[in-house]
């Protein structure tokens, strides 16, 4: 079995010190200067050199009991012609691109794409016109069945299209107890955001 | 090239496991022993052995495996016994809601195994053993008739014959190659509430788990500090 | 434990010669019932391995439970197996790759990716009794003692991933010493191939169809490569030894000899039981995003069946997700020609209208929504829907 690129990264990145967690204070928090946030409680935003296969290629991934539960992953400006999120190494797949013209049911798919690149299996149950970042946007519920250990993980995304760039906010959780838990500090947060788009 | 990548992954699976050398709680807070006369669930342990052969295939030794978990469950319940505490089990075919909550389970006890006992701690967790599979876990309780449970995961590897020459040739050489490492959590659930209120991991190049006695010893340093 | 030879016994010959047939590898003689192999042998290891393996599976979310499908596949591999139908498991598993793969203990998968390829039951039986064949020859027990004397960082990157949380320590497939990265040998794919023709058509299936299965996926392969699109790595037809022209070639001519009753093709039959499921295979399809396989497909299913509309649709899907200059007019095209078909999804006209809109055809595209939400009103993306009629969706 071939040795997967991004493992030996990972030893290398781990043993050099590349990864590691930071604190998010309550507070106003701003991502990639463009995305304007309100938390009232704390979390842990990771920052690593590579792939967390929960959400591949976001700006940010804050959690706050860890890596194989809650991931609330923060999609940040993505641009025409960029894909969302990135491709987990190994996978041949090619993620499609983003347009500026596309609907919330073709960014749905975007989002779904992304998420069922390591064999997961999405399931759209939701998805509804409506207020993000103070612009009009969407939002969307769905569940993923996590490939790796079959738990059944809930999610919630609210995104928005503003001068032909994608913000989105995407949090997921497994559906026993976690989801619950943490749906009432998401729910404010994503409502808080702010674009300032350039 | 190749074996140094061993190494180098190996040395990130320490990262991660072992975390720094610091005084990790495996407590959670408020608890600190088990009520007397608790009932304990000794959930199926998790075990699967495997020999590594002279060129770093690992063969699963179901024979080595069935062991292991005999000896495991076994010393599990002669501790019980010994410390007074009763114990069931859960054998069988489980219902699917049993299924999810032993799913959650793993990925809890990943998640502790990464975050306080490893090198990515979370911040906000303040070094504390605060994870929960929630009130869900009372069905295991309604299931079991416990008031806990304890989960057991082990993964143990062994170098065959031919393996152990090869790694003594590669000494030779300077170049390192890995014998078999052993991994193991043991994590105790209290099903009223779902708390995680003691875990313990374990990982290291010594061990045997094939034997009763060795196996016995792995038991052991896997329950040190079991809060009994 | 011996690989077991390939029987040419005189009972055979006896037989071929009040035939009138001249005797060869293709008289398979089956063997007898397997016992279990002891717990300290190497089979007896992988035995007990896939034991634990099957017990997973059986929980997983991605087996296919519905007991007509299950029955029905069930069936087909059963009177295949004949006397060792009683040491056979059948699970069906939702994920989209061509796969169908038995382990030494009896556990036999089939992947959706290969169900919605087949054209009738009889292929489905060629693939069926190709599996039992390595079953029924031990073929698996070989390949592990192969590997054993194989580098593979198969364990300690298995011991990584399970740190990360990346999927069960020491799960087969990560350990790649049987599911995907060890392949069989091309001797014991040439025997498997005359055992599964064999059986095939013992039980009264036309063999013409098993040289069509890898004829099926050379076309599809081709249309990939004709579209620019690589052929992935994975593809089983790379993973193949003998090369899949050779096997097309000689199941071909092997089906050309004297198969007296062997005729059936069981199309009808087939559609109808893959009917419920079918759908959500092809949706699948589309979302593996190797588009020049996909439309090699559904062409070929519309081929068959002109009128489905169900493929039509996903065709268009297909366009649609691949974008490329000039996909969205083809993509507006077959989903026009969906609407004079059969069975067609009600999804057809929010897709229309997500093309047309784009195209800047509003009228049109607002008329196609609408007719989504008469058809599907508690759609789950209904009140998207709704609201690009209103027009407060910019």
């Amino acid at each position: 079995m071939r040795l997967k690129p991004w493992l030996a990264a990972a030893a290398l990145c781990a043993l050099a010190g590349c990864a590691q967690i930071v604190k998010v204070e309550p507070g106003q928090v701003t991502i990639k200067e463009t995305l304007k946030l309100t938390t009232t409680s704390a979390w842990n935003r990771f920052e690593l050199q590579f792939p967390l296969s929960v959400a591949p290629g976001a700006s940010e991934v804050w959690t706050q009991d860890g890596i194989t539960l809650d991931a609330l992953a923060f999609f940040v400006g993505v641009a025409q012609g960029q894909t969302l999120g990135s491709a987990l190494p190994g996978v041949s797949k090619k993620l499609p691109p983003f347009r500026g013209t596309m609907t919330p049911g073709e960014i749905v798919e975007l989002y779904e794409q992304l998420v069922t690149q390591d064999g997961s299996a999405f399931a759209l149950k939701r998805v509804a016109p409506g207020r993000f970042g103070g612009q009009p946007g969407f939002r969307f519920e769905h569940t993923i069945t996590r490939k790796s250990d079959n738990v059944l993980l809930k999610g919630v995304a609210q995104g928005a299209v503003v001068k032909d760039k994608l913000y989105l906010v995407a949090f997921t959780a497994p559906s026993i107890y976690y989801y619950d838990r943490h749906l009432p500090q998401v729910e404010p947060l994503m409502a808080s955001a702010e674009i300032r788009a350039p | 090239m190749i074996f140094g990548m061993r190494r180098a992954l190996l040395g990130f699976l320490l990262v991660l496991w072992a975390g720094v050398a610091a005084a990790q709680p495996n407590l959670a807070p408020g608890f600190t022993k088990l009520p007397p006369n608790s009932t304990i669930a000794l959930m199926p342990a998790d075990v699967e052995l495997f020999e590594i052969s002279a060129g770093g295939v690992g063969e699963p030794r179901a024979d080595w495996t069935a062991a292991a978990s005999k000896h495991l469950m076994a010393d599990l319940r002669a501790r019980k016994q010994k410390l007074g505490a009763r114990a069931t089990e859960i054998t069988g075919d489980q219902d699917e809601a049993v299924e999810a909550l032993n799913g959650l389970h793993g990925a809890v006890a990943r998640a502790i195994v990464v975050h306080h006992f490893g090198g990515l701690k979370l911040p906000t967790k303040d070094g504390k053993l605060d994870w929960t599979l929630g009130p869900d876990a009372a069905k295991l309780q309604v299931k079991s008739g416990a008031d806990y449970a304890l989960f057991t995961w082990v993964r143990d590897s062994y170098a065959s014959a031919e393996r152990k020459a090869m790694m003594v040739v590669g000494a030779l050489l300077g170049v390192g190659m890995t014998g078999g490492v052993q991994q193991a959590y043991a994590s105790l659930v209290d099903l009223r509430t779902g708390q995680v209120v003691w875990f313990n991991r374990i990982v290291r190049g010594t061990g045997d788990l094939r034997e009763p006695e060795p196996a016995a010893e792995t038991l052991t340093a896997l329950l040190t500090g079991f809060p009994l | 434990m011996q690989r077991r030879p390939f029987l040419l016994g005189c009972g055979c010959l006896a037989f071929a010669a009040a035939a009138g047939v001249r005797a060869d590898d293709y008289d398979y003689q089956v063997p007898p019932r397997f016992a279990r192999p002891e717990a300290g042998t190497d089979e007896g290891g992988l035995w007990a391995y896939m034991d634990r393996e099957e017990q997973r599976l059986k929980r997983s979310s991605f087996l296919i439970r519905d007991p007509a499908l299950h029955g029905y596949v069930n069936g087909i591999a059963c009177r295949l197996a004949g006397e060792h139908c009683p040491e056979m498991r059948v699970y069906l598993v939702r994920t989209p790759y061509f796969n169908a793969s038995m382990a030494p203990n009896g556990m036999m998968q089939v992947w959706s990716g290969l169900l919605v390829r087949m054209q009738n039951e009889a292929q489905l039986a060629a693939v069926l009794g190709h599996e039992i064949g390595h079953y029924l020859q031990r073929d698996s027990v070989e390949r592990l003692r192969d590997a054993k004397s194989r580098s593979s960082f198969g364990l300690i990157v298995g011991l990584a991933l399970g740190a990360v949380g990346g999927g069960s320590v020491g799960s087969l497939a990560q350990m790649g010493i049987l599911a995907g990265g060890l392949a069989y040998g091309r001797d014991q794919e040439r025997v498997a191939d005359k055992i599964g023709i064999a059986l095939m058509a013992r039980n009264g299936y036309a063999p013409a169809e098993a040289g069509r299965v890898w004829g099926q996926l050379l076309e599809e392969a081709e249309g990939a490569k004709a579209a620019g699109e690589d052929v992935s790595s994975t593809n089983i037809l790379f993973a193949s030894h003998p090369p899949a022209e050779e096997r097309r070639e000689v199941l071909a001519a092997a089906a050309k000899r004297d198969w007296p009753g062997a005729a059936r093709t069981g199309a009808d039959e087939y559609r109808a039981a893959l009917a419920p499921h079918r759908m959500g295979f092809l949706y699948d399809e589309v979302r593996r995003r190797r588009f020049g396989e996909s439309l090699v497909l559904f062409d070929r299913l519309l081929k068959s069946s002109p009128r489905d509309g169900q493929v039509q649709y996903f065709k268009g899907e297909a366009y649609r997700q691949r974008g490329r200059e000039g996909d969205t007019r083809l993509a507006l095209e077959a989903y026009r020609a969906a609407l004079e078909m059969d069975s067609t999804p009600p999804e057809v006209h929010r897709s229309l209208g997500t093309v047309l809109r784009q195209a800047g055809e509003n009228a049109e595209a607002t008329r196609a929504f609408q007719r989504y939400l008469e058809l599907k009103p508690g759609a789950e993306d209904a009140e998207l829907i709704r609201s690009y009629l209103t027009g407060s969706q910019s």
